[in-house]
């Protein structure tokens, strides 16, 4: 895993190493092991390298047999190799053991049809020289980010945005849209991000840039062709297609850990990976400090059974308000929740432990229904079939235990989940979380209000959904938007990558191999969520590799403390700066008034709903977004050419 | 003409019902106002506005309304009491709370 950047100019000004040195620079967290540049006339890549496969022969950039083709390349294709001998048999000649040298040869031998054969996570920007053009692709679900900007007929792009801004060519602006657009949805949906002018490659598409111009394809689809059966043999293909996925993620020439959470999905990825690898085992966890959310004691049984060496990293009460600050500059947007905190010091202790690869249990929530909301939308479809049954209403004690019970609310909180929007509506399932969270606006300064001109996020995204949306059942509908709004913009960035890459950490996802999203999209959905019982197949299967204790746990909520994590006694001093009516009116997005209450409520513990948690949240991070990222001058020295392990430019190689 | 002790001290005063349930409401909306309000100065909330339609509270918002309404009036609601008839509206509680803490008239 690594980190990418490059520049491609529209005129034949040239690329100065100075601002490729500059974009490693910024994102040199992504590939300590070592970086490299190729300076071309007109087109500039930049590589920062974390030495997972061919330790020693895999310097990038990289170029194919006749320096025609060059790539700079982040991620990595489980596949290769298979693709490789496939590639020998076809006659190419291969001078390094990595994946990306594949990807090479795989684009000159079948071209941006390259895409559909590769199995894996990466972002990846190839200069064609021979057709004068930059080929530039993302994986399927979003594992790997690329950004872009595109200013006067040059190209920008990178695996961050502070890539993009340090150059100096590209000016760091807000973009209001995209910032409302991420405070209602917790992320932004790309293209847009918060910045203006710097867009996010869409998942399964890719991008031609030619001549000034910058062409976007589409190569992949998430569809739900749904079975009204499962096949006889069910069962035997989740196994194998299980194997496979978590088979091929243990490929590494360093050892491969794991993060174990004490949940299923986890427990399942632990130990499948415990299984295959050569050495013991490590795994991680977090864990607070504060018992009511201390799971340790269930992890490190978790650990016992799966045979692992496991640690524990501990997450105190001053954490979250001391590492927020930085937590930020790596997620590059503003945050409606402070759980990227402990993924950030999960991969801290994964990286000071000597192990820079780890499998989590990322995507199987969204691909076997384990989210609660899925049983919300049973629930709620169900309810709403005869909205006066009091009986119907009562399973929603069921789904919420928590907020049910004397005192909580009664039937309003009912009332809440029936009254959210009607089945017809498409994004009926998301309607609750997203009607909370766009209320973040009622915090808004009335010129911020008007600045939006009247955009409303729920109606763009209503529609921008695919034709074939409107033929799903209504949880494979909440299943396809929890992947685009939610996995993708949010868990697999915000709180994936970018915590993960912040300490030089890959993060690898057995449940979301493309043929294993296939598979789970073409089943019932009775065979994913049965009644409540979320994940059912995944348990069947399940019972082959897991205890029964382990394998019928319920879901454990993710829970990190939110608004009281910034209001004890003893705080950083950027809390109390950021929150002054100067701080607050100088960035001009929140309304002093508002703060002023939200603050006094957060002080006295009142702030318990979910409302006021995101808007202090939504606001902190807002305002220390601007000053880092709007404010700042992203003034950085560039990486020295001396330290490059690869450099070469049009000519003959420089270096290497 | 001089105004005698007499006529100044109020002898057996009670408020009316309805006097009751004004005052609680100016205390009801003055709560709703602070808490749940206060980043909307120019929203305008009607004495019969639904307060979960019309996004004033939600759930937890609720769960707070039924403990300052304990707090404060010292009425404890009963699980079934916690109703949209009781606690939809501003006047809906005050209504409630008056009942409950005016004695029991036959």
């Amino acid at each position: 895993m690594c980190g990418i950047a490059g520049i491609a100019r529209h005129s034949a000004a040239g690329v100065n190493i100075d601002s490729l040195g500059r974009m490693a620079a910024a994102i040199r967290h992504r590939g300590p092991d070592g970086y490299g540049f190729y300076v071309g006339h007109r087109v500039g890549l930049a590589h920062l390298r974390l030495s997972i496969i061919d330790v020693e022969g895999g310097a990038q950039p990289l170029t194919n047999e006749d320096g025609q083709i060059i790539i700079t390349y982040n991620g990595e294709v489980y596949n290769h190799p298979e693709l490789r001998r496939e590639l020998e048999d076809r006659g190419h000649v291969f001078r390094t053991h990595t994946d990306t040298e594949v990807v090479v040869h795989g684009y000159e031998e079948w071209g941006v049809d390259v895409l559909h054969r590769l199995n894996g996570q990466f972002a990846f920007a190839i200069y064609d020289r021979i057709r004068d053009r930059v080929f530039v692709a993302r994986d399927r679900f979003g594992v790997r980010p690329l950004f872009y900007a595109q200013q006067n007929g040059d190209f920008f792009f990178g695996s961050e945005i502070k890539a993009i801004l340090a150059t100096g060519e590209v000016e760091s602006a807000m973009d209001r849209r995209g910032l409302h657009e991420s405070l209602t949805l917790w992320g932004s949906r790309p293209p847009r991000t918060p910045f203006s002018g710097i867009a996010s490659l869409e998942p399964g598409t890719y991008g031609l840039w030619k001549g000034g111009a910058l062409f976007l394809h589409r190569y992949y689809e998430l569809d739900y062709p749904e079975a009204g059966e499962e096949p006889a043999d069910v069962i035997e293909q989740l196994d194998e297609l299980m194997l496979r996925s978590v088979g091929m993620r243990m490929r590494a020439d360093v050892p491969v850990g794991a993060y174990l959470s004490g949940g299923l999905d986890s427990s399942i990825t632990s130990t499948l990976a415990a299984r295959s690898s050569p050495q013991t085992l490590r795994t991680f966890s977090i864990t607070f400090d504060d018992p009511r959310f201390d799971e340790s004691s269930f992890q490190r049984e978790v650990a016992d059974t799966v045979g692992s060496i496991h640690q524990i990293a501990s997450i105190g009460p001053r954490c979250v308000a001391e590492t927020f600050p930085k937590v930020l500059w790596h997620a590059e947007t503003p945050l409606l929740r402070t759980a990227p905190v402990p993924m950030y010091h999960l991969a801290k202790l994964t990286k000071e432990s000597g192990i820079k690869v780890v499998l989590t249990g990322e995507g199987a929530d969204e691909l076997f229904l384990g989210y609660d909301l899925f049983k919300e939308v049973s629930v709620r479809q169900f309810c709403l079939r005869q909205p006066q049954s009091q009986a119907r209403q009562r399973l929603f004690d069921r789904l919420y235990p928590y907020l049910a019970g004397p005192g909580k609310g009664g039937e309003f909180w009912r009332k809440f989940f029936l009254e959210a929007g009607q089945p017809n509506d498409p994004l009926f399932s998301h309607l609750p979380r997203f009607l909370v969270s766009a209320r973040i606006k009622d915090f808004y300064t009335p010129e911020f209000r008007k600045s939006l001109g009247g955009l409303d996020v729920l109606s763009e995204l209503r529609s921008a959904l695919p034709t074939r949306f409107f033929g799903w059942s209504a949880l494979n509908r909440a299943a396809y938007l929890e992947m685009t709004t939610l996995l993708s913009t949010y868990l697999l960035s915000s709180q994936g990558d970018r915590m993960a890459m912040a300490h030089g950490v890959e993060g690898r996802f057995p449940f979301l191999d493309h043929r294993l999203f296939e598979f789970s999209a073409a089943l019932p959905t009775s065979s994913k969520l049965l009644g409540l019982h979320e994940k059912e197949i995944l348990r069947r299967w399940a019972a082959r590799v897991l205890p029964t204790r382990i394998n019928s746990r319920g879901k454990q909520p993710y829970r990190a403390p939110d608004a009281p994590s910034f209001f004890a006694e003893g705080m950083p001093d950027w809390i109390a700066d950021e929150l002054t009516p100067e701080a607050v009116r100088r960035v001009g997005i929140f309304s002093p008034q508002a703060v002023e209450g939200l603050v006094r409520r957060c002080r006295s513990g009142a702030a318990t709903g979910f409302r006021e948690n995101q808007a202090i949240v939504g606001l902190l991070s807002t305002q220390l977004w601007h000053r880092q990222f709007v404010d700042a001058a992203h003034r950085i020295s560039p990486l020295p050419v001396s330290g490059a392990t690869a450099l070469f430019g049009d000519s003959v190689p420089v270096l290497s | 003409m001089p105004i005698t002790e007499s006529e100044t001290t109020p002898t057996a005063y009670t408020y009316s019902p309805n006097e009751t349930e004004q005052a609680i409401m100016g205390r009801v909306r003055w709560f709703v106002q602070e808490n749940f309000l206060y980043m909307m100065p120019d929203f305008v909330l009607g004495d019969d506005d639904r307060l979960l339609e019309r996004g004033v509270v939600d759930s937890m918002g609720i769960a707070e309304l039924i403990s300052f309404v304990e707090s404060e009036f010292g009425v404890v609601a009963a699980e079934s009491e916690i109703s949209e008839a009781n606690f939809g509206s501003l006047r809906s509680i005050s209504q409630f709370v008056a009942s409950r803490q005016s004695p029991a008239v036959s």
